[in-house]
Parts: C-alpha cells; structure tokens; sequence
C-alpha cells in the first residue's frame, strides 16, 4: 500500500472512545493508557475497568460452560474458568447473541498446550458444539417426502463420544467407565422432542442420514449405505428413526 | 396492560407451566429466544396464551461507532412477528467495537455525536420492526469526560426526536448516584411523563469501589423510595421485576411484584 498517498478517514470521537474503552476491557494491559477519558482518579477508573471486565468474562465463561457441560465436567471448573479466559482471548465473541459465542473451541482445545493429554477433548467439543445448534434447530414440521429432522447432526470420530455423552449425563446411574480403545464410531445427534440425545449409529445408517441430508432420494441413499455397510437393515432403521424423530415422512404424518 | 410483571427466567419455566400466576405479564430476554426452535421458544408460545409478553434485547448495542448487524436485527424481527409482544425494549448503551461484541452493556459518552447515532439506530430499528420501540437507561460505573449532556436530558431528547419511549431503570439511575454522585431525581425530572411507558426495578450489590448492577438481590429500600417518586411524576407506568443471578424460588419475585402493586395503589390514590 506504499502508494497510497490519502491520509486515513478520521476516526470519528464516538469511535475513538468506543475503541480505548474496549482495548481496556479486553486487556489489562491498555488499562492505564485508557484510564484518562474516564472522570475521576485514574486509579478509581482502573478498579472499574476491572468490574467491566470481570462481567465481560464471567458472561463469556458462563456461556462457554452452558455449551460445553461436559468439557467443563472432564476439565473440572477452575481450570475450565481459566481455559475460557484464554479462549475468550484468543475467539472474542463476535454476536450479541451469547448463545453463539464458543463455536471454535474444538479448534481451540485442540492446540491448547494444557489439554494435550486428553486428545479425546476436541471431538467432545464438536459433540457438544453440535448439541447446543440442536438445541435451538427448528422443530420438525410435515413436508414433503423423506427427510432429515433440523435439529439433527452427524459426526464421526476416532473416540467412543457417545459413551462419553452418556456418561457425563445428569440422570446417568450407570458404571463410570469409558472404554477410549473401543474403535472408530459415528454419533447421531437428534431432538426427539426437546431434549437432545445422543447415539452411536452404524456405518451404513451414518451413511443414510448423511444422503439424505444432502438431498438424496431415500433409494440412493439406501444404495450407499448398503455400499458401506452390505448387512444394513434399513427397515429397522427407518421405523427407529421415525419413531424419533429423525426422519420426518409427510405420508405417515399427513 | 397489567400494572406489575416479572422477568422470565429458564429456572421458573416449571413454576409459570403448572399453573396461573398471579403476575400482570412475562418480560424475556429476546436473544434467548433467538433460535428457529426448541424448548424456549415452544414455552414462550404456551405462556403467551396465559400472560401478555415483552421482549427485552440486549445484545443490539445500538450505540456502537461500529456497523450495525443486520442479522441479530433479523432474528429480533422474526421473534417479534412469531410472539407480537405488547413491549419491545433495548438498552441505550454500546457494545461492538472492532470486530467483537462485549456482551455488555456499556455506556455512552453523552455527546451530540452519540445521541444523533442512537437516535438514527432507534429510528430505523422501529421502521424494520413496524412498532415504537422503548429505550433504557443503564448502570455505569465509569463516566467519560467527553460526556456533555446529562443523562436524563440525553435520555429525553432521544425519546422527543426518536419517537421512541422510555424504560425507566430506576435501580440504575439510584447505582449511578451513587457511582457518580449524579442526581436520579434530576434525571428523573427531565423525562417527559408521557415518554414513560415502563419501569424496571431490581437489586444490586455494594462492592468496596462500586456499586454493581448484578440484578441479584431484592429491591433495595433507597429504591423503592425512588420508585415512588417515579410513580407520582410518571403515573402508574407498568413495572417489571427483574433477577438474572442467583435466582431465588419464584415466590420471592411474586413478593416484590406485590409490593411494587402496593405502592402503585397507594401512589394513585394520594
């Protein structure tokens, strides 16, 4: 851009101050540089400076933890207050919609020096990540033909993620154990009505789903998923998934 | 419109579907009724049957130097048209500068430059959503030099050019007295009475440094009396109990809608 020889547009007063005020939230570190459009003592503008970003945090954290039970529950809490704190630095919510804040943190955990000893930590984050977009995905309504419910996700991964969804579930009675040698799986994820579970599918009803997702007549994609997987009982699985919610069938509901 | 209401939270959900309360009406967060499904909305739809609804934003910062987002403008719009609240509010503050969103009510400088922004922003926003939108004064803890015009005259004149009406925070005005040393009466004062068309109340926490808006706590005693200075300039304007942290069972809300109704009875009966 050397030969750029206009002078930048004038940042307008409003937008200055807007700015320093933010830098200041964002960073302790610009606090005292800040500190000076603000009335009174710099060193009662520094404390508050500090209010503004302790509410700025504990929302973002309390989101995060709201998105992300379960990484919150293996990571334990206060490790998982500080991971936030670096993460919030590192993917600044960019909506004043909160419940959109913390859509990279599989890519965040998956680089954060801290967390490398559980290499399972990012697909459980895409899990939930997943999870939560469910959670608020339309509700199903009668159309035409055979489809995929809206609030329904696939995923597949090197790690058992539907135990661990099981598991770490608030009415879960069962054996706390995990068995992270158990082989490749693919999850489903869907909203019977509005609770959203999660369950381990087959290669050939992965396969299904995900045609149909991407607008597949119900014939080719049963050709796939016969193709991954030739024993695939695709009757049982259409009566399971319709009974779920999964799919939706303008003929049975009409 | 009922005199008092209470705001909607997901911990009282079971308490409002099992029976009728005895509560004028439901403020709720918009943004939390954002998705295109769901639990939330689906219990919005069911309790709209039973109490009359106003959606409260909090995430549009309209007095961002930054663009505005089209998109949470969007979704405020399609809210409104799936609910048709009878109150639309947002905060009179700022909250996206650079890229990032805040997630917070941040205040303004009180300058020409700002109140022609937010005057702009509000017009628009209630072209797009076809209805008078109400703005609120917020809690601050900090108070720019830059700052010209004082907050009930910025307030005020926002209202005269926007058309806009008022949501009287009156905890808020009581915080920044006491973080600032501003005058709430005063501020009070230069509001228009017709401009008013709802009060929230709260409570908040005194830290050492400052006085934090935490909406944690019942309504203070310095802010019931304020309240009541409210109602003989503003009438018996709708009023909405507030509580976001460490949200107590229902009947504590119920409790202080009854007596913010006592005092409305008591204030147009003098």
């Amino acid at each position: 851009m050397r030969a750029r020889s206009r002078r930048r547009p004038a940042v307008s007063e409003l937008a200055a101050l807007q700015q320093a005020f933010g830098a200041a939230i964002a960073s302790v570190d610009k606090a005292a540089e800040s500190a000076p459009i603000f009335r009174g003592p710099a060193e009662t503008a520094l404390e508050r400076l500090a209010v503004y970003r302790g509410n700025v945090v504990g929302a973002c954290t309390k989101a995060l933890a709201g998105a992300y039970p379960i990484v919150a529950k293996i990571v334990g809490e206060s490790f998982f207050e500080g991971l936030a704190r670096e993460y919030l630095r590192r993917f600044p919510s960019a909506s004043g919609d909160l419940n959109e804040f913390g859509g990279s943190l599989a890519q965040f955990v998956a680089n954060f020096p801290h967390t490398q000893d559980l290499p399972y930590l990012p697909d459980v984050a895409r899990m939930e990540w997943l999870v939560h977009r469910a959670y608020y995905a339309a509700d199903a309504v009668e159309g035409s033909g055979l489809r995929l419910a809206p609030a329904c996700a696939l995923l597949a991964s090197r790690w058992p993620l539907a135990r661990i969804w099981e598991i770490h579930q608030d009415d879960y009675e069962g054996e706390f154990s995990v068995d992270f040698d158990a082989g490749p799986e693919r999850i489903l994820i869907y909203r019977p009505r509005f609770r959203v579970l999660v369950g381990a599918i087959s290669e050939g009803g992965y396969r299904f789903l995900e045609r149909l997702r991407a607008g597949a007549a119900p014939e080719a994609a049963l050709d796939a998923a016969l193709v991954a997987e030739p024993g695939f009982d695709s009757g049982a699985g259409l009566a399971a998934w319709l009974e779920a919610g999964v799919l939706i069938d303008a003929k049975e509901t009409a | 419109m009922e005199p008092v209401g209470v705001g909607l939270r997901a911990a009282h959900y079971e308490d409002f579907l099992a029976r009728k309360r005895d509560v004028g009406w439901l403020e709720v967060h918009s943004e939390n009724y954002f998705g295109e499904g769901g639990f939330d909305l689906h219990v919005l739809r069911r309790l709209r049957a039973d109490y009359p609804i106003s959606t409260h934003g909090v995430g549009l910062a309209l007095g961002s130097a930054a663009p505005e987002s089209d998109g949470h403008v969007a979704k405020l719009k399609r809210l409104v048209e799936a609910i048709d609240p009878v109150l639309v509010s947002e905060h009179l503050c700022w909250g996206r500068a650079r890229g990032r969103h805040f997630n917070d009510l941040l205040p303004l400088p009180y300058t020409e430059e700002a109140l022609a922004l937010v005057i702009a922003r509000v017009s628009r926003l209630q072209e797009t959503l076809g209805r008078r939108i109400l703005i609120e004064n917020v809690s601050s803890y900090l108070e720019f030099r830059a700052s010209a015009i004082p907050e009930g005259e910025f307030i005020a004149e926002l209202a005269r050019r926007s058309g806009c009406g008022v949501l009287l925070d009156v905890n808020n005005l009581y915080v920044n007295q006491l973080n600032h040393g501003s005058d709430a009466r005063a501020a009070m004062s230069a509001i228009a009475p017709e401009s008013v068309a709802e009060i929230h109340l709260a409570g908040h926490f005194v830290a050492p440094h400052c006085v934090i808006d935490t909406h944690g706590d019942r309504v203070a005693e310095p802010v019931w009396a304020l309240y009541q200075a409210a109602l003989e300039r503003f009438g018996a304007v709708p009023t909405l109990i507030e509580w976001d942290t460490d949200i107590p069972p229902l009947e504590v809300l119920l409790d202080e809608a009854r007596h913010a109704r006592a005092l409305q009875a008591e204030a147009c009966c003098v």
